[in-house]
């Protein structure tokens, strides 16, 4: 089976290379990226399965981004990230189409379920079409 | 209750004290005053009235007593008067002949004691009576001299040389072709007269009898002794005819005795009546009486009304006082909610940033860690790692509820049975209540409806409410949940301990954020702030009871369905 391409777009680069180095050891492929541009650039060159999103970003909103992703990419699976504890944004991000959101600091093991279980949907979708 | 320090304060309690206090006095003298007045009135007035009527009624008695002794004196008069027309002198100096009419006069009139004719030279030549008196010179005798002045004339009473009070009628006659007179006199006994007197009826009176000018009695006084005895409080009636009224002693219960005094026509005598004031009458008792039981009847009814009133109307301005502060404070504890909702959103989201950094710094190292060969320290940086991660734990705790406590949350309704729900609550619970020995009861009311509202957010409330109740009885305890409808639209959960209770000064504040009594780091003083938001915004109420080592109940009200928008806005 294939790695599970993950991309992680989070300005705060500590956290977002933390979790991608501990995806990787877990047999992921993870690229970091620290800005919403970025992000959208790293896109056009190549597609990831799931992208880790934060929700606040200096340059653009994680909600913009979503939206760029899935008019982009609708088969990606984004999960959204917040430190915020609005899951009004949360939820207006399901209603965009992101897979689930999850709340700063997330449980490294439910942040792994989580993808594992985007992946599978992503896995269905296609195999559906 | 919650708000139970409303109105402790001696000023607000003795404000409304004196407020009542004049309420009630000034409403009683306004509802009195007036009625009081015009029973004064009322009573001065109808004093007047029957003081002037009962002079009036003595002044008529006086009137009609005249009247019926005058009517008596006539026909004696007349009895006289004819007698000395119908028999010339000469007849009757025969004895035979005077004794003879004597025995008839005396069958027909009573009273009267004897007859006597008296020739010009004042010498009783006839006399027909009881006692010897014939050839009794008058001459000198005063009424002999005032007889001849006169046709008819009537005597003061005296004794004369019969010894027993009478008074006498003559009648002065000429003889016939001189120019002398002879005199016709009959002497009459004064029960002739005392009779008289007795049948003039006249309520309470206290005395009836005659006195001539000087105030010597003519009859029989029952105040003032016999008669020819002197009466003391005699006064001539002047040129009145109808008579006069003198007061003749009053004191100051209004005691007083009334005298009437009339002349009697051509007699030398006054009739007096004396006679007691009404005010001593039974129909001023009665009056006095009436007058006294409407007062206090009066007093009476009004007290009770004012109380009433008063105290109706100072509850009302009370509770409403007690509600504006209820509104008052609730609206600054919603606002200090909100403020510092939104400090603990901001601090959470700043510190939930590093806090993902180290955690997946920490997790990192725990997974290169375990990638690594054994080396002399492994064992003491995985436990350093552990540690870590336990204080982010516990950071993260903190910052999700603070979170929690702040954030907009949509509230999601549905129809949830509140019993059910309460069962599920306890299920979480049920282990550690066991460790800590503590019993929950249930006493729910299955005919309970079912409400409208959010079900994490109850689930939340409820066991935030548990839960302190846990920690506040420690081990060995009771608690007791307890579920009714507390009106159309409400419906009540109460949550009782036997815990140690709350002093009036920390329930004030247990609503409050941050606000614990728990050691530091145990509790974060937010469990029951939130409580509080949460049943605000699903519509309900919270309040609180306690007592010191006797227990706390949480009582929480419920809408059964949710009227406003809920969750709009949160602190």
């Amino acid at each position: 089976m294939d790695k599970i391409k993950v991309l992680i777009v989070d300005d705060e680069v500590e956290f977002a290379t933390a979790v991608a180095e501990r995806l990787e050891i877990r047999n992921f492929f993870a690229e970091v990226v620290d800005c919403g541009r970025d992000a959208l650039l790293s896109l056009e060159s190549s597609v990831p399965d799931i992208v880790l999103l934060d929700l606040k970003m200096p340059d653009m909103s994680g909600l913009e981004v979503l939206k760029k992703i899935k008019e982009m990419h609708p088969e990606v699976e984004v999960i959204m990230l917040t430190g915020h504890g609005s899951a009004a944004s949360g939820l207006s991000g399901k209603e965009l189409g992101a897979f689930d959101y999850m709340m700063k600091p997330v449980d490294f093991g439910e942040l792994v379920e989580t993808i594992k279980l985007a992946y599978k949907k992503q896995q269905r979708a296609t195999t559906a079409d | 209750m919650f708000f139970f320090d409303f109105f402790q304060g001696a000023d607000r309690q003795g404000g409304y004290m004196s407020f009542r206090i004049a309420l009630f006095l000034s409403m009683v003298a306004i509802s009195l005053v007036p009625g009081y007045v015009i029973n004064g009135l009322t009573y001065g007035e109808y004093k007047k009235l029957l003081k002037s009527d009962e002079r009036d009624q003595l002044l008529w008695s006086a009137q009609g007593g005249k009247k019926s002794l005058e009517v008596c004196v006539e026909e004696c008069k007349s009895v006289v008067r004819f007698i000395s027309m119908d028999y010339t002198f000469e007849e009757l100096l025969d004895q035979d002949v005077a004794s003879e009419l004597f025995a008839r006069i005396r069958a027909e009139y009573e009273g009267i004691v004897d007859l006597g004719v008296i020739d010009s030279d004042g010498i009783q030549r006839t006399y027909a009576g009881p006692y010897r008196l014939r050839g009794y010179d008058y001459s000198e005798q005063d009424w002999y001299h005032k007889i001849l002045a006169r046709r008819m004339y009537v005597s003061n009473v005296f004794m004369g040389y019969r010894k027993v009070p009478h008074f006498v009628i003559a009648v002065t006659n000429k003889l016939p072709d001189k120019e002398e007179y002879w005199v016709l006199r009959v002497t009459i006994d004064v029960k002739k007269l005392e009779d008289a007197i007795s049948g003039i009826a006249v309520k309470e009176v206290r005395d009836i009898f005659l006195v001539d000018e000087d105030g010597v009695l003519q009859t029989a006084s029952t105040l003032h002794g016999k008669v020819l005895g002197q009466y003391p409080n005699f006064s001539l009636p002047g040129s009145k005819k109808d008579g006069v009224i003198t007061v003749l002693e009053e004191s100051k219960g209004g005691h007083e005795m009334l005298q009437a005094t009339i002349a009697v026509e051509d007699t030398p005598w006054f009739l007096v009546l004396v006679k007691e004031g009404y005010v001593h009458g039974k129909e001023w008792e009665t009056f006095l009486r009436r007058l006294r039981i409407l007062f206090v009847i009066s007093f009476v009814v009004v007290l009770v009304v004012v109380y009433q009133l008063v105290n109706s109307l100072t509850d009302r301005l009370m509770d409403a006082e007690q509600k504006r502060q209820a509104i008052l404070t609730e609206v600054e504890h919603s606002s200090k909610l909100a403020s510092v909702g939104r400090l603990a959103a901001g601090v959470a989201h700043e510190i939930n940033n590093p806090l993902a950094v180290i955690n997946q710094k920490a997790g990192l190292m725990s997974d290169l860690l375990e990638l690594s060969d054994d080396f002399g320290q492994k064992e003491k940086f995985q436990k350093s790692i552990d540690g870590i991660q336990g204080g982010v734990e516990r950071c993260k705790k903190i910052t999700h509820r603070l979170l929690g406590f702040a954030r907009r949350m949509d509230v999601s309704l549905e129809q949830i049975d509140i019993n059910d729900l309460l069962r599920e609550v306890l299920g979480f619970l049920e282990k550690e209540a066991l460790y800590s020995r503590i019993d929950i009861d249930l006493s729910l009311d299955e005919a309970l409806p079912a409400i409208v509202s959010d079900r994490g957010q109850l689930q939340q409330i409820f066991l935030n409410i548990l839960n302190n109740g846990i920690d506040a009885i420690g081990h060995d305890g009771a608690m007791l949940l307890e579920t009714r409808q507390s009106g159309p639209e409400m419906i009540e959960v109460l949550i009782k301990d036997n815990g140690p209770g709350m002093t009036p000064d920390v329930m004030r504040h247990v609503f409050d954020p941050f606000f614990t009594t728990k050691n530091a780091g145990e509790g974060t003083g937010l469990g029951l702030s939130i409580t509080y938001g949460l049943v605000k915004k699903l519509g309900g109420t919270i309040e609180i009871d306690s007592e010191v080592d006797v227990g706390t109940v949480f009582t929480v009200s419920l809408p059964l369905e949710q009227t406003h928008e809920a969750g709009e806005e949160n602190g």
